[in-house]
């Protein structure tokens, strides 16, 4: 049950971020409480999800001895979601990172960061832009893609995938906002987080939601209800939001290009995930590529038979991972 | 000198380069309203020595491309902009010189790539305008300690300034701007009293030309004042996207100098920040900064040989 984690709520970057944490529990008289410090773990979640999407990895590494934190993003859940459509590039989440990161460890310190899908492109740029706030990063689905003048976003995914990928239509302010209110959050959410298939993401107009969706093993109905009630209260616009940003983000990421992340880096990927299928990405990791934007890319794990939503999947392998990787530091 | 387009951050930029084609390279960003000729006694300095000295045209100046909606001249744009002509020229760090703008860019060039700078020499304006809290805006502060008729808060509206200028002679508006001296804010009233009367010539200082000024007024002629103005237009937005760089500190070697009439060594909390700790707290390389007596804002033109062995001294240690 969600009582088992601590929320909080703190002011970063203009904005009041909701945040749970699960740390080893202090035991003692007190004589060394806050003296021996635990090392920290900040977790990014992609869309459309929220912290919760971390929870079986937080219980395991915290009994571990990590303190494991992980906010809402900008947008999302309990924490604030600017009215503004382009307050919502990268530049704002990281800083929003950055003012969570301050208040966990002070101005001066470290931390351990897993990403996934949209958060595994934040703690990308995080490490780009403050590499000095990061000890190490196991990043999970989405590979590093460096800066590249020719390529804007939203124009190359048209020509890759069409008009009806799902990147495409989240672009007109307020569209598939009115779409997904038609078709009704529940099953919205339903199709997203039980989507398998490897190939790209389409969503015509008027495409119909009929069929049954069955859950799969690792999403109860507890889980389903949890997002459902933070979605049906926010609305798909706050997350929506930073796909509208892909392409301001790029204009503004010019100056970091050809910068390399500088960062010991760990990536998990699931070989059914439909962005290990998507163009490039695995020769982008094989022809050594990936390993020359990321000269600290220690390890490339590819999980057979397991897709989007990895850590969820199977959590304790994840966790494994994840502990392992952290040890070494 | 050769003139040069080089591609900056998918717009091309204009560089003049002089110097052998093996010397280190010293970036030289000029600030507003100048040009890369705000630097001319210094590139042909720099050459001499053996160093290969480059210096653009900032975006929306002169011959670089200026882009004509205002939210392409965020920080952001501009650094892009200088790091695609050091990656074009070199694999290695350069130098870089700043001043006015072009030292507020290149505090920032600093933040984000340091892999690319290996020392800076910046003029007039130190890190006090470092990045802060993004919930203070900048230009609000400044409207609520001045007024509206401080200069950036003139600034503002698109449009306001450039109809402004427009109804003044170029050649005026150079002169009254390049030759101001008083050592506090430029209030520009909106009744234009400020370009002073049509009839009164403005009198040139020794170390400017009536060559140098017709320069000037030929390319801001040709490409108007918006894309240099846009520059202040962003002091918020800019303020909101630096959130990532919240305390993050310059960890360039650094030597800063500033004239003591200028008027940014009276803006609010300039002195203080200067001769105080926190400078050298969030420029932990910093050399002892010094104040140039007698001297005003543009002192790269004003004190062109003091400038040019201050780099060299500090350079030539790297």
């Amino acid at each position: 049950m969600d009582l088992t984690f601590d929320h909080s709520f703190v002011k970063v970057n203009g904005i009041k971020m909701h945040v749970a944490e699960k740390s080893p529990s202090v035991v003692g008289n007190g004589a060394f409480d806050g003296v021996i410090s635990r090392p920290v773990i900040l977790f990014l979640h992609g869309f459309p999800e929220l912290w919760y999407t971390w929870r079986h990895q937080m219980l395991a590494l915290s009994s571990l001895g990590y303190r494991t934190i992980a906010p809402d993003l900008r947008g999302y859940g309990d924490t604030d979601a600017p009215e503004s459509v382009d307050a919502y590039t990268s530049l704002h989440i990281v800083g929003d990172l950055i003012g969570l990161i301050d208040a966990v460890v002070g101005d001066r310190e470290k931390v351990f960061v897993v990403g996934h899908d949209w958060g595994a492109i934040i703690a990308w740029h995080l490490c780009l832009l403050r590499p000095d706030r990061v000890k190490a990063l196991v990043n999970m689905s989405v590979v590093f893609d460096p800066w590249n003048p020719k390529r804007k976003p939203i124009s190359t995914f048209k020509s890759f995938y069409g008009d009806d990928y799902y990147i495409c239509r989240f672009q007109e302010y307020g569209e598939i906002e009115a779409e997904f209110a038609k078709v009704g959050t529940e099953r919205v959410l339903l199709e997203l987080l039980t989507y398998r298939n490897p190939g790209p993401i389409l969503l015509p107009k008027g495409k119909r939601y009929e069929d049954p969706v069955s859950l799969p093993s690792w999403l109860t109905d507890y889980d389903v209800k949890y997002y459902v009630s933070k979605y049906e209260k926010n609305g798909f616009t706050g997350p929506v939001n930073y796909y509208r940003n892909m392409d301001r983000t790029w204009e503004l990421m010019g100056s970091l290009s050809n910068a390399q992340v500088k960062v010991p880096v760990k990536f998990i990927i699931g070989d059914q995930d439909l962005t290990y299928h998507m163009p490039g990405t695995k020769k982008y990791i094989e022809n050594g590529r990936f390993k020359s934007h990321v000269p600290l890319l220690d390890e490339v794990v590819v999980i057979e038979g397991v897709g989007h939503f990895l850590h969820e999947e199977r959590p304790d392998e994840i966790s494994k991972h994840i502990h392992d990787y952290f040890l070494t530091f | 000198m050769e003139h040069r387009k080089i591609r900056g951050n998918v717009i091309d930029i204009h560089v003049a380069i002089q110097g052998p084609s093996d010397g280190p390279i010293v970036l030289l960003l000029h600030g507003f309203p100048e040009l890369w000729y705000s630097w001319r006694h210094q590139i042909t300095g720099l050459a001499a020595q053996g160093y290969r000295a480059v210096a653009p045209d900032l975006r929306g100046y002169g011959d670089s491309d200026a882009p004509a909606e205002i939210s392409s001249y965020t920080c952001f744009h501009i650094v892009g902009d200088l790091v695609a002509v050091i990656s074009a020229l070199t694999e290695n760090k350069v130098f870089v010189v700043g001043h006015d703008w072009g030292a507020l860019i290149a505090w920032y060039l600093c933040l984000f790539r340091p892999d690319k700078v290996k020392a800076l020499v910046n003029l007039s304006v130190p890190f006090s305008f470092r990045p802060v809290d993004p919930s203070v805006k900048p230009v609000d502060g400044m409207r609520a300690y001045y007024g509206d008729d401080y200069y950036i808060c003139r600034f503002q509206e698109d449009g306001d300034i450039e109809a402004e200028i427009a109804e003044i002679e170029t050649e005026r508006v150079m002169k009254r701007i390049l030759t101001y001296r008083t050592p506090g804010p430029i209030i520009i009233p909106k009744d234009k009293s400020f370009w002073g009367c049509k009839d009164e010539s403005i009198p040139l200082p020794s170390w400017l030309s009536e060559e140098d000024i017709a320069y000037y007024v030929s390319k801001f002629e040709e490409k108007g004042f918006s894309g240099g103005v846009n520059f202040y237009r962003n002091f918020n937005r800019n303020n909101e996207l630096l959130g990532p760089w919240v305390g993050s500190k310059v960890q360039v070697p650094t030597k800063f100098v500033i004239g003591e009439l200028d008027l940014v060594y009276y803006m609010p909390g300039v002195k203080e920040y200067i001769h105080g700790p926190m400078f050298k707290e969030h420029v932990p390389l910093l050399e002892e900064p010094v104040v140039m007596e007698g001297v005003a804002h543009f002192i790269n033109q004003e004190k062109p040989q003091e400038i040019l062995q201050i780099i060299l001294d500090f350079i030539s240690k790297f």
